[in-house]
């Protein structure tokens, strides 16, 4: 496993008498991590803890080994943040808006319009950096918050629900641009209620519900789930005899059979199977699950 | 001529230069906020009325030294209402009024109403510190209105003072710390109210209504109440002619006295409009960064 970026300890918040996050331990790897939770989950309230503004309630965090709350300053200095709501002053062009982040993170002045030249390009705004951002359509709107968050070069950025109110051209788009952070170097933490974005950009996984981790893993260990589909030619049955003499639990629909295998590899099983049986085979797949399936599957989700 | 192009991607390049941290970004709020109030790269109309101002507060003073260079008859503190440097603030200081009336509001409500206080949460700075950088720039362009037009008076009788330029220089340095005095007493006195409206206000043109209300109106309420007798003690209430106070402290710097002033009428010094520029000062700034800190 790859270094930790971010880590918590029995850590809590609470607004009043309602609690947003319950003792929470977390070890976050470097790469693209996906914060997954319906509204009210504790996402934006872990990602304004682990930026100091709000202060927590028991517990400790950290990100890049500082102590949220004593280093916060330090920590600011090393990450970006992508609002869920808008952050973008209006009165003020792109360009000049995405010097001045810039400059807030401390970029010498030249260097920042530099910068903010080259990030504008990057997310697509380049021809209408001179525009006023009160101009700009919400697709547009999303990148130029994007740019702010990362024109300083942070080695995490922060994205609460960065496709919220896009539509799906612009949502394609925008997880294009999140999912080539992590080329450029860019640690990303993308909390979102839509699963199927996270699937699609990152490579970690933390499961919220109520203010409680689920499921915090790697997406690929969470959705593989060890079971092989394959279609076969002709008649399955003497496949399928050959697949439970060797210790597996078969499903068939049809042509088609779902092979699972406890204590061994399901593709040797079925390899051995088609050979012994001289069955022909159209097609061999994993089967895999989906962040919401196994997000449903959780009692306490459900 | 080629007739085929070739693009280079040269892709994401990561900074690998300075990064100035807190200094930095401080000196960038205050730059956007000196921006911010007077228009600058903003649209045409957000300039109008500052850079109008700032024509009203130094274009006299330009004036009054043009006339004293052409007309040698012409003697400024004798021939005009304004032309020494205390009577300077009987214009200044209405026109002090106006310009932080609108320069409050726009330094803090923007960025709060517009969602833009998150960008500087991310950012190696605390609540304080960006509550003290726009306080510096609204003292950097405030002490442009008030100081650039003594100093041109200051400089530019010299030059054509009879007695020799450096010798009414050196005659005249008592009224640098008196405008210095006289000018910081203005921005805080003036300064103070706009943050505590501009930290709850909401909207630009209610805020600055708001405060034109407080600074403009305070001077008749307090004259008002505190010429009433109404109840025990009612000649305290002149102490809440808030907009009068700096000229109480430019009063005690230039070792004279205003005609019209409710706070010395109704008998206290300048030690009194001192205490209560400090005290709103300090009661504005207390407020101001213990909401500012549940914000970012």
């Amino acid at each position: 496993m790859s270094a930790s970026i971010i880590a918590t300890e029995s850590l809590g918040h609470a607004y009043g008498d309602i609690v947003a996050l319950h003792h929470l331990d977390l070890d976050v790897p470097e790469g693209r991590v996906g914060l997954v939770g319906a509204n009210g989950a504790g996402k934006t309230t872990l990602i304004k803890i682990l930026l100091g503004i709000l202060t927590p309630t028991v517990g400790a965090a950290s990100v890049f080994g500082k102590s949220v709350g004593d280093e916060t300053l330090d920590i600011r200095g090393r990450v970006g943040y992508m609002p869920e709501d808008s952050c973008l002053p209006l009165a003020q062009t792109a360009a000049d808006f995405t010097i001045y982040a810039a400059e807030l993170a401390g970029i010498p002045p030249r260097d920042a319009r530099q910068r903010a030249s080259d990030v504008l390009t990057l997310v697509g705004l380049y021809e209408e950096r001179f525009r006023y951002l009160g101009e700009y359509s919400t697709g547009m709107k999303q990148r130029a918050m994007l740019a702010q968050a990362i024109v300083h070069d942070p080695a995490l950025v922060f994205l609460d629900e960065p496709t919220a109110g896009l539509d799906p051209e612009g949502r394609e788009e925008m997880l294009d641009l999140i999912g080539r952070l992590g080329e450029f170097g860019i640690n990303v933490l993308a909390s979102s209620h839509v699963l199927t974005d996270i699937e699609q950009t990152c490579d970690w996984v933390v499961m919220l519900d109520g203010g409680r981790v689920l499921r915090s893993g790697p997406i690929s260990g969470l959705t593989e789930t060890g079971v092989v589909e394959v279609e076969v030619l002709g008649d399955p049955a003497a496949f399928e005899r050959r697949l439970v003499e060797a210790g597996a639990s078969v499903e068939r629909h049809g042509r088609t059979l779902v092979v699972r295998l406890d204590g061994g590899d399901p593709f040797d099983a079925v390899r051995d199977a088609l050979a012994d049986s001289g069955t022909g085979m159209r097609r061999l797949d994993t089967r895999s699950t989906t962040l919401e399936d196994i997000f449903l599957e959780v009692p306490e989700a459900r | 001529m080629t007739d085929r192009g070739v693009v280079y991607d040269l892709g994401y390049v990561p900074h690998e230069g300075a990064r100035l941290g807190k200094p930095g970004a401080v000196r960038a709020t205050i730059k956007d906020g000196v921006r911010r109030v007077l228009g600058l790269r903003r649209r045409a109309r957000k300039k109008v009325l500052p850079w109008i101002l700032f024509g009203i507060a130094l274009i006299p003073a330009i004036v009054f030294v043009g006339l004293a260079f052409f007309l040698t008859s012409f003697v400024p503190e004798a021939d005009s209402p304004f032309g020494g440097h205390a009577d300077y603030y009987d214009l200044a200081g209405p026109v002090m009024v106006i310009f932080t009336a609108l320069a409050g509001p726009e330094l803090l409500i923007p960025d709060r109403e517009e969602g833009v206080l998150a960008v500087y949460s991310s950012r190696p700075m605390r609540a304080s510190d960006y509550l003290l950088a726009r306080g510096a720039a609204l003292a950097i362009v405030i002490a442009g209105f008030l100081v650039l037009p003594q100093l041109l008076m200051y400089i530019g009788f010299a030059a054509i003072d009879s007695d020799g330029f450096v010798q009414t220089l050196l005659s005249d340095w008592p009224n640098l710390w008196r405008i210095a005095v006289t000018s910081v007493a203005f921005l805080v006195g003036y300064g103070a109210p706009a943050l505590f409206v501009s930290v709850y206000a909401k909207r630009l043109a209610p805020a600055t209504g708001t405060l034109l209300g407080i600074l403009v109106g305070s001077t008749g309420l307090a004259a008002a109440l505190s010429e009433s007798g109404a109840f025990a003690g009612s000649r305290y209430a002149a102490l809440l002619a808030i907009a009068q106070h700096p000229f109480a402290l430019r009063d005690w710097a230039f070792d004279q006295s205003s005609v019209d002033s409710v706070v010395a009428d109704a008998g206290f010094g300048p030690v009194w409009s001192l205490a209560m520029i400090l005290g709103i000062a300090v009661i504005a700034g207390g407020l101001a960064l213990r909401r500012y800190r549940r914000l970012m």
